[in-house]
């Protein structure tokens, strides 16, 4: 059936809207993993989002993610029902955490285009014993506390009290059909319809009117009973029902709020429309109108109708709702979603107004002698400012904050922490942090691995911790923080620290030192470095976490990818800190262009520390062929671009005091870089070299300059 | 069911020997580098523009000239003659680049002098002579040789002219060696 509508546009919605529940659902169920129990707002979020998904699943017919949403969100309606104190927290937890691991693994299948086919009878088997137990314990240890009475009133007191306002009015409806109607439920359940448009709320009875047919003969036998609050009158409400043909009589009573709250008194379940719920399932689906209507219409083929199942669509979204619901609302009003690639689209474009920019203001027309060109330059100069705030713009709109990244390193201490019977903080510091979203991408890989290293290795289990006479909690404390255009995400942990003889041995072994060093020589960071090489693990034994030896190569290269640096600093005994240091951003930069031999260069500005005019007697030759050289007293190792890209011999300058010396610093080691002269300052779009070249060492990339030609922009790191 | 059209195939093949005209035909873009005449399907060529400044990429293999701005779009060039390890030739009027993409790559080929774009039947393609004594390495960019009147085109993959497997993945172990001893 799911084949006869074209549904592709539907499961990316789909796909999008439940990744974006689970990612809310397991952010929050992490915050409170180590409370005694989970307050009632969550409960009640948690119950939600699962109504959500199974209701959604449902209508996209994945039935193993509808099984096992259903089968939580039926704890979850016995936890917000019935309030047991004796529920255990962290098991919950992880039933949770493992249905939402179930969900995405089979999302992850669907969005590759592979059948969503996860057996989810486990999970359901386990949550049912869970649900078996805490409903067993809370009847047997505490029978005494919860009359079954007192919950059904709780019960009905939460669904009604975020609605009532004084202005409510509460009606009892009777409604008797022809005997001979046809499909009485059909009838029935149309009335409800159209009271829904009118009601705040809204129980009838017997209940099951869309699945059930028998309930058509006891409706015939018994009559329809609608309990109805309502701001409208007696008139409106007969309005809304009207008078149809197989509608024989229609009783009226306006009652008191509490008989509203007692609800039918035949004993059998009801059905509650639970507002709150739908308003937050419109919600979902505002931008999916086509998906909306589908779940109006799906409805009424469900099995079995839980509170919260029947989309209303209230003509009066009026304040009562936003009592319940404020926060959430106001946050997403403020957002729309935007397809990344025509965010990219939208950089593209930019990039190259910025670079026509450049042909215009520096055309050479402009250079003819005798040209009055003061009002030119006015517009200019406004044209400038324009697109120097158009790019912050976009730029701006690509930022993303953290928080989603660290989230997840939030998931995965948790795991490995409950696996290797650690027990450890997790601390997140500047989450709200903005990075630019394509450098998000590049860096959830690195950090999963060193906030893994820091689980695994770092900390110190927890005998191994009084040993050693610590107080305090394993900690592991991500942060995040913006400095100088740079952003900072460190992990640090108050584990045992790095062992740098350990790692000296080991890279001995691996004949990574130099042996015309002593080993004292090597500053603590250098011996740090190592651990960065691949295939290099201290760890004797592998385990399911590290240990392997790849890891920290690959933070590496992944960094080394977005023009980052990593830094490692540690304390025996006391911990180690690794931190990232990465560009905000990749799109524009700021950046010297220079000219060497017939080719253009581009060195970010950032990197430069002093352009020097040199003369021949500073050089230092050594007869290896290196060169230094002397400026104020410092020596620094010169680099000619035109031999490290070997050049033409002839193309370039060879005589220093004719060119120009750079010094180049990068982290805390400086060189000079000779070039043939330098061209000015400009911003630069940087552009990738196309894929089809492979990655050269020192470039990071290439830009058009305003004369349409093509300069390549140096990667400082590359060159050292 | 592949089996059998491939063998229905085969059959006509034999058959168009007599019967030329009922065999598939493409067409092909064709261009001269050295003494020979190459071939690429026209599918893969999306536009032939006089040679723009090109700015080299340094530290690349010799046969990847560098990179042209195609109207604001940075692709890379190679040079056909190089790539077939043929003497390079001063580039003068008649050189042109030969945009094509390839696998949503796009890629100038720089060739010596462009032909003309003719149709060539399938059955006048023939696959290339196995290893014969010309083991010359332009042979596994070949992928069929089309005889067209008097003359012979030799017809080129496209996405073996581009890539280069074996070279590529002995880059990647010097790479990785470098920056091992880095």
């Amino acid at each position: 059936m799911a084949e006869e509508f074209n549904n592709e546009g539907m499961l990316d919605i789909y796909l999008f809207e439940n990744q974006q529940l689970l990612e809310q659902l397991q952010e929050m169920v992490l915050e409170q993993k180590d409370e005694e129990c989970f307050d009632e707002d969550s409960i009640n979020e948690i119950f939600r989002t699962m109504h959500t998904i199974k209701g959604s699943s449902g209508i996209m017919m994945f039935d193993n993610i509808t099984a096992v949403s259903h089968k939580l969100e039926d704890v979850f309606y016995f936890l917000r029902e019935s309030h047991p104190d004796n529920v255990p927290h962290m098991e919950l937890v992880e039933h949770v955490l493992a249905v939402e691991d179930f969900i995405s693994n089979e999302m992850d299948k669907i969005s590759n285009g592979d059948p969503a086919d996860g057996d989810s009878s486990e999970i359901v088997a386990d949550l049912d014993t869970f649900l078996t137990k805490i409903k067993g314990g809370g009847k047997g240890a505490e029978a005494g506390t919860l009359p079954s009475g007192n919950v059904q009133e709780e019960t009905k007191q939460f669904y009604i009290a975020p609605t009532a306002t004084e202005a409510s009015r509460f009606f009892k409806i009777y409604i008797t059909f022809f005997p001979d109607t046809e499909m009485v439920n059909v009838h029935a359940y149309k009335t409800v319809y159209a009271l829904k448009e009118i009601a705040e709320d809204l129980l009838y009875s017997p209940e099951d009117i869309i699945s059930d047919e028998s309930s058509a003969e006891t409706i015939l036998k018994d009559g329809f009973r609608i309990l109805l609050q309502t701001q409208s009158d007696v008139e409106e409400v007969k309005k809304q029902i009207g008078e149809g043909y197989d509608i024989e009589k229609v009783d009226i009573f306006e009652c008191k709020a509490e008989e509203f709250l007692q609800g039918f008194d035949f004993g059998g379940k009801e059905t509650q429309i639970d507002l709150e719920s739908s308003v937050e399932e419109i919600e979902a689906k505002t931008d999916a109108s086509g998906k909306k209507d589908v779940a109006v219409t799906e409805v009424p083929k469900k099995a079995s109708p839980v509170p919260g199942d029947f989309v209303i669509q209230s003509k009066e979204p009026g304040k009562q709702k936003k009592l319940a619901r404020d926060k959430p609302k106001a946050e997403k009003a403020s957002f729309i979603s935007v397809n990344v690639s025509k965010m990219d689209q939208l950089m593209d474009l930019i990039g190259e107004l910025v670079i026509s920019e450049s042909v215009v203001l520096q055309n050479p027309d402009l250079k003819v002698p005798g040209l009055n060109l003061s009002n030119f330059t006015k517009a200019a100069a406004q044209m400038s400012k324009i697109s120097t705030d158009l790019q912050n713009v976009i730029m701006s709109m690509r930022m993303v904050p953290l928080t989603n990244t660290f989230q997840k390193m939030n998931r995965i201490v948790f795991d490995v922490s409950r696996k290797l019977g650690k027990d450890i903080e997790f601390e997140m510091v500047g989450e709200l942090t903005e990075v630019d979203k394509n450098i998000i991408e590049h860096i959830s890989d690195p950090l999963m691995h060193m906030v893994r290293n820091a689980v695994d290795h770092g900390i110190e289990t927890n005998e191994e911790r009084k040993e050693c006479g610590k107080t305090e909690k394993g900690r592991v404390t991500l942060s995040a923080k913006t400095e100088a255009g740079k952003v900072w995400i460190s992990v640090e942990d108050n584990g045992k620290g790095l062992d740098r003889e350990k790692i000296l041995a080991k890279a001995r072994k691996q004949g990574l030192l130099d042996d015309s060093r002593p080993e004292s020589a090597y500053t603590d960071k250098e011996v740090f470095q190592f651990i960065t090489q691949p295939g290099f693990s201290t760890n004797e034994k592998v385990t399911e976490y590290s240990g392997r030896g790849v890891g920290m190569d690959v933070v590496v290269q992944n960094l080394q990818a977005v023009g980052g640096v990593l830094d490692i600093d540690s304390t025996a005994g006391e911990g180690s800190t690794m931190s990232l240091k990465i560009p905000l951003t990749l799109a524009i930069i700021d950046g010297i262009v220079m000219e060497t031999g017939h080719a253009s260069f581009v060195l970010e500005t950032g990197v430069i520390k002093e352009f020097v005019r040199v003369k021949e007697d500073m050089m230092i030759h050594e007869p290896n062929g290196e060169e230094y050289i002397m400026i104020r007293g410092e020596c620094f190792p010169v680099l000619r671009l035109g031999d490290w890209y070997g050049m033409e011999r002839d193309s370039y300058q060879h005589s220093v005091e004719d060119g120009m010396m750079l010094i180049v610093k990068m982290e805390d080691r400086e060189i000079c870089l000779f070039v043939d002269k330098l061209i000015g300052e400009q911003e630069i779009v940087v552009k990738p070299i196309p894929s089809y070249i492979k990655k050269v060492k020192g470039l990071s990339g290439c830009t058009q300059l305003g004369d349409g030609s093509i300069a390549l922009i140096l990667d400082p790191a590359g060159l050292m | 069911m592949d089996e059998l059209s491939e063998l229905k195939k085969q059959a006509e093949d034999a058959l168009t020997a007599a019967n030329e005209d009922s065999s598939p035909k493409c067409k092909y873009m064709t261009f001269k580098s050295g003494n020979e005449f190459f071939g690429l399907k026209i599918q893969y060529v999306n536009e032939i523009i006089q040679i723009p400044p090109i700015t080299a990429i340094p530290r690349t293999e010799a046969y990847i000239k560098g990179l042209i701005n195609l109207r604001g779009k940075i692709i890379p060039v190679i040079d056909v003659r190089l790539r077939f390890n043929q003497e390079p030739l001063e580039y003068d009027d008649r050189t042109c680049i030969i945009v094509v993409i390839v696998n949503n790559m796009t890629v100038g080929l720089i060739v010596e002098q462009i032909a003309e774009v003719i149709e060539i039947k399938e059955s006048n393609i023939l696959p290339p002579p196995k290893r014969g004594h010309a083991d010359r390495v332009d042979n596994k960019f070949v992928y069929g040789i089309a005889r067209v009147g008097n003359s012979v085109k030799l017809l080129l993959d496209p996405d073996k002219l581009l890539n280069d497997e074996e070279m590529s993945s002995m880059e990647q172990a010097n790479n990785t060696m470098i920056a091992m001893k880095d």
